[in-house]
């Protein structure tokens, strides 16, 4: 196929589709005279084209325009409304009806459980002295059979020492 | 067709107006004058008249919204389709795990007085737009501005951000495409 018989067919598909300027035209008719191979790949798109036109047009189901019109503008009315009214509108509407009412069962289940606990109780005090805790170290913990055993231990052993110390530190 | 397009252009610019003054009724008159196009290009590029019409709401919507800034640069048609394409290839691309199968819908026959050669009509609409489904997302959308909306190309380049060349070369692609369909079907030239 030669560059002009491409350029030719390039054309051919907007003379099928009906937009090509008539000087235009002349030519290709021209050179699809001469050349056997342009004028079928011609005719079947030409073909293919008015194929495609004459498949029929699709039309919408009866009372299908007014009804989009209606919710057009429900739509246009929706979106010009503040947040708060989008919001209210949303939770009212029918097609959101399962998720207000699963909404509003989690709200009140919250509401109920936060007025049954009451306020947070406050932390158990901590029967272990500051001193003790801060000679607690990670391999006491990982080499004692249990922490509880361990803090007992070293209640125990160190409390009379630590009031020694701090006794000897007094004048 | 160009005195047309003038006094298309030239009532859309008074809508256009009317509506920046606040005027809804200029919206809804816009709409009425383009719903048709716009959904006939939705419904051509998805397939299904439900698509369709989510499609051609959500363009007018979207129209609604962006309207006080249409700057008047393009056509407003040119405009409303390349948003009604964007949005075609988006829902497109979503419900692409889904195989795109043209449903019935309600084919207009403009010819086609005898039953019979209504009934070759339907399966013949059947078939093409089977063929046309089943071209590549871009290039179905502009076989369906060129045969059905029968936009200039050079209109079809600024909807698609391409080239006028493109656009053409597309074409070609497309036809020949569907030619080889048509023909794998036994549809015959009319």
């Amino acid at each position: 196929m030669t560059l002009r018989c491409q350029d030719v067919l390039e054309r051919l598909v907007e003379g099928a589709t009906g937009s090509l300027p008539p000087q235009e035209r002349s030519a290709i008719i021209d050179h699809l005279a001469t050349c056997a191979r342009c004028r079928d790949e011609a005719a079947a798109i030409e073909a293919a084209a008015a194929r495609l036109r004459e498949a029929g047009r699709f039309t919408t189901p009866p009372g299908f325009w007014p009804e989009f019109m209606q919710r057009l503008d429900e739509r246009i009315a929706t979106e010009q409304l503040p947040v708060s009214a989008r919001l209210r509108r949303w939770l009212a509407s029918p097609r959101h009806a399962w998720g207000t009412a699963a909404l509003t069962v989690l709200a009140t289940l919250v509401i109920v459980v936060t007025i049954r606990l009451g306020p947070a109780r406050p932390a158990a005090h901590d029967p272990l002295p500051t001193q003790v805790r801060g000679l607690v170290t990670e391999t006491m913990t990982t080499t004692l059979p249990s922490l509880g055993e361990m803090l007992e231990t070293w209640r125990a052993g160190l409390t009379p020492e630590t009031d020694l110390i701090s006794d000897r530190t007094k004048p | 067709m160009k005195w047309k397009r003038r006094i298309v252009d030239t009532e859309d610019r008074r809508l256009l107006e009317a509506f920046r003054r606040g005027e809804e009724s200029a919206f809804s008159a816009l709409v009425i004058k383009y719903r048709e196009g716009v959904y006939r290009v939705a419904r051509r590029m998805l397939g299904s008249h439900e698509d369709a019409a989510d499609v051609t709401q959500e363009v007018f919507i979207r129209v609604h919204r962006a309207l006080p800034r249409f700057d008047g640069r393009s056509q407003l048609y040119t405009w409303l389709y390349r948003i009604t394409v964007n949005l075609c290839l988006d829902a497109r691309s979503r419900l692409s795990r889904l195989p795109l199968i043209p449903d019935e819908g309600w084919p207009e026959r403009v010819a086609g007085p005898a039953i019979e050669d209504e009934a070759e009509g339907r399966e013949v609409s059947r078939l093409v737009a089977r063929a046309v489904a089943a071209l590549p997302p871009r290039q179905r959308a502009m076989v369906v501005l060129r045969l059905y909306q029968d936009l200039p190309y050079q209109e079809i380049a600024r909807i698609m951000g391409c080239s006028e060349g493109t656009v053409k070369a597309t074409m070609f692609a497309a036809l020949r495409k569907l030619r080889r369909a048509l023909a794998e079907e036994g549809v015959r030239s009319p």
